[in-house]
């Protein structure tokens, strides 16, 4: 589809201690010398395509990494201008060093584009001065987004003095330090910041595939009623303590704030379970907050949510599961024949299971006489064992990012739905944040929903 | 509000959410070539972008006599080689593939419309499906009524849910078919349930014909009679027949393309603002553009249309053989690969202003486009020395490949003197924005399941195309104006070229 012409990644432009300008001034040159390229001597230079500036601020060389390697994968497929700055130990008399590397992308159908990627490592207090020393470099006309890895000073003023020239703050709530502070310091900004910032959290968009699976299970109109029949909520996160709790809270932040929930109190419960109570006009929702231990998920990640409740004489359960791990079946070939699976996952064994149960429970009702009616055996000699259905449990690498859903609603046959998960993948991520703006009011009124909630923990 | 009334709270601003309830998807000839290049691989990207309810299921339903797993097989080997998104995600693939199942069906048999009925029953129960059934006709157009008729015997376009049929282009082969057609679907289906779907609608840089019209404010008071000069529209091919010879030599680039394709965009290139981007106000402002579009008869169509076949010659640095020597095809064929015709909207914007439109095969690239060129500036302020290198200024609607948009304008040459030069000004839709744009039966196989036909050809709009295009068909199957040959990889015949020059103007090289 497109090419790169010039190498990966390699600087083109590369000096310590240097002053804006100079970078600047080299950049200029890249520029007028990839517009001489792409065209022919008899045409007209072609502008500059750019969507965006993506300023990332990294703390760590790592995180350096990430940035450059995230900017790098948009602008393969999107024409932007990446700054990318570090903090340095201050030396004396050294302020600046810069490298420009800019990737060209000529596509079949379209004409080519540069993505700029401007590293700056900043020692010592120019740092705090962040507006200023991106402020020159900014394309105009296009927005910019401030990317901040790990923790932002949230609070402090020069994080807000860096916001008076973006659009927008991007930042990972999952990988917060102090998550618990740091993301009720967060839902403040909101209140300090400009009115033009959006607020973005990568780990909102890791959110997304929960969020379309439970709104999908309510979009039929025959089911819209249920939102006001809604009794009972399950989170299962990973992990635990509080900290551990902020995307199960976001979920429960977006859920509550959309249908109007006011939060009441939340109280622990037994086995590190917290149950936060709502008020839902005249009625009240339980919403159960579960740690559970999943080596394959991160601390913080939802494992499985439940939503359960009745209307109008109907009752309904949605529960989508992340990750299912897998069982397998005993071997009884009779048993498992009688009763099957549909699926080696949670969702298809659940059922197998419970027609199990139902199987089970006829059977034992009646079975001395039927026992008795099979062999002539008095009633209550040589009974079968009750039957069991799975006994081991195991992971397969092929269950991994899947969402699986089971639906019952009244009397029906419980439904399930796999649907996968995109991997993930930070650029990914950004573009769903960056995509459509910052300015994501659900976003903010989950947020502040979140934040509420978090506080009663 | 009741809340079973108002939209879903949840699905508030996740952007691109939209999703269908549960339902049931026949697709009709689901063995052909349609369903396999574009309909299966836009399922499968929807089933990817999560897009299908839980409980969706589709039914192939087809003459060939296949078991459900070699349908399956079918279905997966068409994804892997047609699907937009590459590489094939395996696990959506086979989460996708066992929602699929197969119905033997003979379109002539009652009895297999009865058994396909007994497997949407089955469905409905085990996944929940309140009888909403989608039937896609994804078969030739001869057999549409025959479908329909069959679904009314087997009391299948009734019950609890949706029930609704699609169609594809063409919707029939003049105005008499195409009614019959429309009477025939209406009997068995209501209006808001039959999606005529012409592809090219559901194309993102065809709506964006309406969005760059009237989501800025600075075009439209520019876009009339005082300051444009002409419209060219292009629907051009590289390709030829690719093996549809027998149904082509029947239906020639008119009817191919102009009818349908062709007279859409001239609709929403002119069309007055809608009231809303909803189903009614866009279709009733295109139906008013179609019927004021000045009728062509008697000499008029002689001199206002061409029609042109290609003959042997070279195209992308291939050498293809002629339109008579194609497969199907009559070795003395008059039908048209060509068409061009030059067409005037009588209303108030548009009095004057000529639209000028070819589609065609064997043309040296395919593109499409509509090119609206402003007039002359009315005093030449620099000279005619410095401007003898400007063109009018013009606005360039691409459609495909390259989509995007470019404004041509005057610049001065950095120089000591004063040369001014056209310059252009380009946006370009894949690189301006940081999402992917869907494939064409992606968005309209949503909008079918969600039941939003703004995108879908509405019967009065197919009525007045054809009410336009009868009477030059009539002409043109009794030699006026007679056929030009043009040499394969050329911008068609000359008699084109000499339709614009009579009007002191020339084609646009796209």
């Amino acid at each position: 589809m497109s090419a790169t012409v010039q190498g990966e990644s390699i600087p083109l432009w590369h000096a310590e201690n240097v002053t804006l300008s100079d970078v600047l001034a080299a950049l200029s040159e890249i520029r007028y010398k990839f517009a001489r390229d792409e065209t022919g001597d008899d045409e007209h230079l072609h502008p500059r395509t750019c969507v965006m500036t993506l300023i990332s601020v990294s703390p760590s060389e790592p995180d350096e990494e990430l940035a450059r390697r995230t900017t790098l994968s948009i602008g393969t497929e999107h024409p932007a201008q990446a700054i990318v700055i570090r903090e340095k130990a201050p030396i004396r008399g050294r302020h600046l060093d810069a490298w420009i590397t800019s990737e060209v992308r000529e596509p079949e159908v379209a004409c080519g584009w540069q993505c700029e990627i401007i590293t700056l490592h900043v020692h010592g207090h120019a740092a705090e001065h962040l507006a200023e020393l991106v402020d020159p470099l900014l394309a105009s006309g296009v927005p910019t987004y401030l990317w901040w890895l790990g923790t932002p000073p949230f609070g402090k003023k020069e994080l807000l003095d860096a916001l008076r020239v973006c659009d927008g703050l991007v930042v990972d709530s999952a990988r917060f330090e102090e998550p618990y502070t740091s993301f009720r310091r967060m839902a403040g900004l909101l209140k300090v910041a400009h009115h033009r910032l959006g607020l973005a959290d990568v780990q909102w968009a890791r959110l997304r595939p929960w969020r379309e699976t439970i709104a999908q299970f309510f979009t039929p109109m025959d089911r819209r009623g249920f939102l006001n029949g809604i009794a009972e909520v399950g989170v299962d996160y990973v992990g635990e303590g509080r900290g551990n709790r902020i995307a199960a809270a976001l979920l429960t932040g977006w859920v509550g704030a959309a249908l109007g929930w006011k939060i009441k109190r939340a109280a622990a419960g037994t086995g590190g379970v917290v149950v936060a109570h709502y008020e839902a006009g005249n009625r009240s929702v339980e919403v159960d907050f579960r740690p559970v231990i999943r080596e394959h998920l991160a601390p913080g990640e939802i494992s499985a949510v439940r939503i359960g409740g009745s209307s109008q004489g109907t009752t309904f359960r949605l529960s989508v599961q992340h990750d299912p791990a897998r069982m397998r079946p005993v071997p009884e070939p009779a048993y498992r024949t009688l009763h099957a699976t549909g699926g080696e996952d949670d969702a298809g064994l659940e059922l197998a299971e419970r027609r199990a149960e139902w199987h089970r429970d006829v059977l034992h009702e009646n079975l001395d006489s039927l026992h008795h009616t099979a062999t002539g055996d008095p009633p209550g000699e040589s009974r079968p064992k009750r039957p069991r259905v799975f006994s081991t449990e195991r992971r397969r690498p092929d269950s991994a990012r899947v969402l699986l859903t089971m639906i019952e609603i009244g009397d029906g046959e419980p439904l399930r739905h796999v649907q996968q998960m995109d991997a993930e993948d930070e650029a990914a991520l950004l573009l769903d944040l960056l995509s459509t703006g910052t300015h994501d009011e659900v976003y903010n009124r989950s947020l502040a929903a979140a934040s509420e909630l978090v506080e009663k923990f | 509000m009741k809340v079973e009334e108002a939209a879903n709270p949840l699905a508030e601003g996740l952007h691109d959410y939209r999703v269908a309830d549960p339902a049931v998807m026949v697709i009709f000839g689901a063995t052909g070539d349609l369903s396999g290049r574009k309909l299966l691989p836009a399922l499968y990207n929807l089933a990817k972008q999560r897009s299908l309810p839980a409980g969706f299921a589709v039914v192939g339903a087809a003459m060939d006599d296949l078991t459900e797993d070699a349908f399956r097989k079918h279905a997966s080997e068409k994804i892997h080689a047609f699907s937009r998104t590459q590489p094939i995600d395996d696990r959506v693939l086979d989460t996708f593939l066992s929602s699929l199942t197969y119905v033997k069906v003979d379109f002539g048999k009652l009895e297999d419309f009865k058994a396909l009925g007994q497997k949407l029953q089955e469905l409905d129960s085990t996944n929940h499906i309140p009888g909403n059934r989608i039937f896609y006709c994804a078969t030739p157009p001869p057999t549409y009524q025959s479908i329909a008729l069959q679904l009314q015997a087997a009391g299948l376009n009734t019950g609890s849910g949706f029930h609704r049929i699609v169609v594809e282009k063409p919707f029939g082969f003049d105005l008499t078919s195409a009614r019959e057609l429309t009477q025939t679907l209406q009997k068995v289906f209501a209006e808001d349930s039959v999606f005529r779907i012409d592809h090219y609608l559901g194309k993102e840089t065809v709506q964006n014909i309406l969005a760059f019209r009237f989501a800025n404010s600075i075009f439209e008071p520019m876009w009339n009679t005082n300051l444009i000069d002409s419209v060219q529209i292009t629907v051009a091919e590289d390709i030829g027949i690719e093996g549809r010879g027998a149904y082509y030599d029947k239906a020639g680039a008119m009817r191919d393309i102009i009818q349908n394709h062709g007279l859409q965009l001239v609709a929403l290139t002119a069309m007055e603002p809608p009231l809303a981007f909803d189903a009614n106000a866009v279709r009733d402002e295109k139906v008013k553009v179609l019927r004021a579009i000045r009728p062509l008869i008697g000499e008029d169509i002689e001199q206002s249309t061409v029609r042109g076949q290609y003959t042997k010659g070279w195209v992308l640095g291939v050498q293809v053989q002629g339109y008579r020597e194609e497969k199907n095809v009559a070795p003395d064929s008059q039908t048209e690969t060509y068409a061009a015709m030059r067409l005037f909207i009588d209303n108030w914007r548009w009095a004057g202003v000529p639209f000028y439109i070819r589609a065609g095969k064997r043309l040296p690239k395919r593109v499409t486009e509509i090119r609206v060129q402003f007039k002359r500036p009315p005093h030449l302020t620099f000279g005619r020395e410095a401007m003898k290198e400007v063109d009018p200024n013009a606005i360039t609607l691409r459609i495909q490949p390259e989509e995007g948009i470019s404004l041509k304008f005057g610049a001065k040459v950095p120089s000591a003197g004063l040369r001014i030069r056209s310059v252009t000004m380009d946006f370009q839709y894949m690189t301006s924005f940081l999402v992917e744009a869907p494939e064409a039966y992606e968005r309209l196989l949503l909008d079918c399941m969600i039941g939003d036909p703004t995108l879908f050809t509405r019967a009065d709009e197919v009525e007045a195309a054809w009410q336009l295009i009868d009477p030059i068909e009539n002409a043109w199957r009794s030699g006026r104006p007679p056929l030009s040959m043009y040499a394969a990889g050329t911008w068609g015949p000359d008699t084109s070229a000499k339709l614009l020059q009579g009007d002191g103007r020339e084609w646009h090289r796209p």
